[in-house]
């Protein structure tokens, strides 16, 4: 390393270590993380103790049913007269004129009308004095037909007819002796906690770097300091300190999310539980710090070009977005990564480099990705890499000289000459 | 030549597109001059000061600094203080000078030091350790000059070194800039203001559009522009002394007088004469050589 860049290194690694913004990214939002956690478990827990035990009751106090205290109904079928424990709720009217005026005077909130052919059709009218989507429900009427034509069954046959499977899926792809239990929505909160870490991390630290390269344009202290080095020693500095502070950055989210996973491991909290079970291992960790590296590069080379040839703060992220809404497609895609790790979409946006970061990150922590695909993506990675790299500094060269005025597309074939 | 040679531009061109910005100019600065590059707004100075510091490549033509094509260790004897300039805004001022002084390899506690001595000596001790943008504008020009010469360079070029400054921070930088020159600096810098010219520079090189328009000692290039004629205050009828060819009176026919006079008369001559007639008295007497100012105007409108 070169002295220039060595001096710059440590100045920016200094400077943008004391940003506020950076401070508050690595630390501020684990910790908004931690409260919002504790905080969902102290309130759950709050609930939990006073709710009662009946499961029928649990059921009225399910929040859909929030906007309805009382309603009434009127049953043509002649099967359901009789409310038994839900008369707290439900009233029961001989006919339509008498739940009418009931619910002018204001004693009901809705009622139903249950058909005569009910048994038949299931149909139910529901009348509301207006439209309000909180009174839309079918729960009161729901509860009353359940109970009653589940009635003679025991508790627990009655659970079953209401949620009859609890599904656990073994994924032998992803662990061939089939001990590894795979959960739909804890693979997807690890994948995009992965993902999404990945992603703002190299997103925070490579806007650092525009914005420390468009000020040194706006300030034209850009001149000064090439009048005394390479120009690439300058941007090599800022990319290097940048990406040890993304780094850093990463290292302290994924200490926060093991360690909030082992304080979890006793909690109730479902998805969280799955978490504590879950440990990286040591190669996927590996391939995960292979791709932020190459993956940083890459953006940090075309953030470099993009605010050499951008002329301010305003304009250099919109340019940025040519590089950036690519990168997050495979974000959109990312219940075919859930379903198919192995499929051929995954595996295609895992080899083209714009997108193989994020992809292959996807990939790795759901399943194990055959060696090749991580060698020919990374081989792939690393030589657009050295192209942007050295793109980069020849626009820089240039770019950095042009204050005020953004070049246009066919300007470009000249800023890369020289 | 016998004087040290600081800078050697030889036939050096810059295009920008179809735009020739800077056309097949020669010069040189010797070591420890004060050298001027005048021109107008747009004349190609910018571009020949970052192809002196090696920012930019010419596209044809030879630029020896310092001995020789500029290397990484040449640079480091060289300041540059560019035209519309500025400094990180949230940075400490102290903090942002050692860090460009340690960038041109002055070690970090000398670095210090010596910031501190020419914060002190610009009376701005006191914002040493406040952040840039709580600086005035003029405070901060005074900053960025002085990092331009905190690693004791050889050789500094500064573009429009005075532009927005005050009457008393203009002599606050002068004499910094005069000191480095006293200390065996050398000097390039543009400026519009032709009166520091006469006063600071020892040569100028005068470009419009891209070409070199004078080229030579400050004096040599006013006495060239010379008329043959004198300037006189005082009392008498000018128009009888002998070798006047005609008298323009200036400033509204006020007792300032302009003598043009005949090709074989000198102005000893009429000054001899003047001091042996009776009936005049003098009060001034010099040379009419053009003040740099009517010798940029009459260039630039020679070649409109």
């Amino acid at each position: 390393m070169s002295r220039h860049m060595w001096q710059v290194f440590l100045y920016e690694l200094k400077r943008n270590v004391r940003r506020k913004g950076f401070l508050f990214a690595t630390f501020g939002i684990p910790l908004i993380g931690y409260a919002l956690f504790f905080g969902y478990q102290f309130i759950t827990n709050l609930n939990d103790r006073g709710a009662p035990s009946s499961p029928a009751l649990e059921i009225l106090q399910s929040s859909q049913f929030q906007g309805i205290t009382k309603a009434g109904y009127v049953d043509l079928s002649g099967h359901f007269a009789d409310p038994g424990d839900l008369s707290r709720l439900l009233i029961p009217y001989a006919d339509e004129a008498s739940a009418q005026a009931a619910l002018q005077a204001g004693s009901i909130d809705v009622y139903y009308v249950i058909a005569p052919d009910f048994l038949e059709t299931g149909d139910v009218a529901l009348y509301m004095p207006q439209f309000t989507l909180t009174k839309a429900t079918d729960w009161p009427i729901r509860q009353l037909v359940l109970r009653r034509l589940a009635s003679g069954l025991d508790r627990d046959t009655y659970a079953r007819l209401l949620n009859p499977v609890q599904l656990r899926e073994i994924n032998l792809q992803r662990d061939a002796t089939g001990a590894t239990e795979t959960n739909f929505d804890a693979d997807f909160a690890i994948v995009y906690v992965f993902a999404l870490a990945l992603m703002l991390s190299v997103f925070i630290t490579n806007g650092y770097l525009m914005q420390t390269v468009i000020e040194e344009k706006e300030t034209r202290l850009i001149e000064v300091l090439i009048s005394g080095m390479r120009p690439t020693h300058l941007l090599a500095g800022k990319i290097l300190a940048l990406g040890l502070l993304g780094l850093a950055q990463i290292v302290v989210w994924v200490a926060a999310i093991l360690l909030l996973a082992r304080l979890a491991a006793g909690s109730a909290a479902p998805a969280l539980a799955v978490l504590a079970n879950f440990a990286l291992p040591p190669t996927t960790l590996i391939v995960l710090l292979l791709y932020f590296v190459f993956g940083y590069l890459f953006f940090a080379a075309a953030y470099g070009i993009v605010s050499a040839v951008s002329s301010s703060m305003q304009e250099g992220p919109q340019l940025a977005v040519i590089f950036t809404l690519p990168a997050v497609i495979p974000l959109y895609f990312l219940p075919v990564f859930i379903s198919a790790p192995d499929g051929p979409l995954a595996v295609a946006l895992s080899l083209i480099p714009v997108t193989a970061p994020l992809s292959m990150v996807m990939r790795v922590s759901l399943i194990a990705v055959p060696a090749w695909q991580i060698v020919l993506s990374l081989a792939l990675l690393a030589v657009i890499d050295g192209f942007l790299i050295w793109l980069a500094g020849r626009v820089f060269r240039v770019g950095t000289l042009l204050a005020g005025k953004t070049p246009k597309l066919r300007d470009l074939p000249k800023l890369v000459r020289g | 030549m016998s004087q040290q040679v600081a800078i050697q531009a030889e036939h050096i061109v810059k295009n920008y597109g179809d735009f020739r910005a800077v056309d097949d100019l020669t010069f040189e600065v010797y070591a420890g001059e004060v050298f001027a590059m005048l021109g107008p707004n747009g004349s190609g100075k910018t571009t020949t000061m970052r192809m002196i510091l090696d920012i930019l490549k010419p596209d044809a033509g030879r630029i020896a600094v310092l001995g020789g094509p500029l290397n990484d260790a040449a640079k480091d004897r060289i300041g540059y203080l560019p035209e519309e300039r500025g400094l990180y805004r949230n940075v400490r001022v102290l903090e942002m000078m050692v860090y460009l002084a340690t960038l041109k390899g002055v070690p970090r506690a000398e670095a210090e030091r010596r910031s501190l001595a020419i914060l002190e000596r610009l009376e701005l001790s006191e914002y040493a350790r406040k952040k840039v943008n709580e600086l005035s504008k003029g405070m901060q020009q005074k900053i960025q000059f002085a990092v331009t010469v905190l690693h004791q360079p050889d050789l500094i070029i500064v573009d429009e070194p005075f532009s927005g400054l005050d009457p008393v921070n203009t002599l606050a930088l002068k004499d910094l800039l005069m000191e480095f020159r006293a200390g065996g600096g050398t000097v390039v810098m543009s400026t519009h203001q032709m009166w520091q010219v006469e006063e600071m520079c020892d040569r100028l090189l005068m470009i419009h559009r891209g070409r070199q328009q004078l080229y030579g000692p400050v004096d040599d290039i006013r006495k060239r522009y010379a008329l043959h004629a004198i300037i006189v205050e005082g009392q008498g009828d000018w128009a009888k002394l002998p070798g006047v060819q005609r008298v323009e009176l200036t400033e509204n026919g006020r007792r300032r007088a302009l003598l043009h006079l005949q090709d074989a008369a000198t102005p000893d001559e009429v000054l001899a004469a003047i001091t042996a007639a009776p009936d005049m008295t003098i009060e001034r007497f010099e040379l009419a050589v053009p003040s740099l100012n009517d010798i940029f105007i009459r260039v630039v409108e020679e070649h409109r």
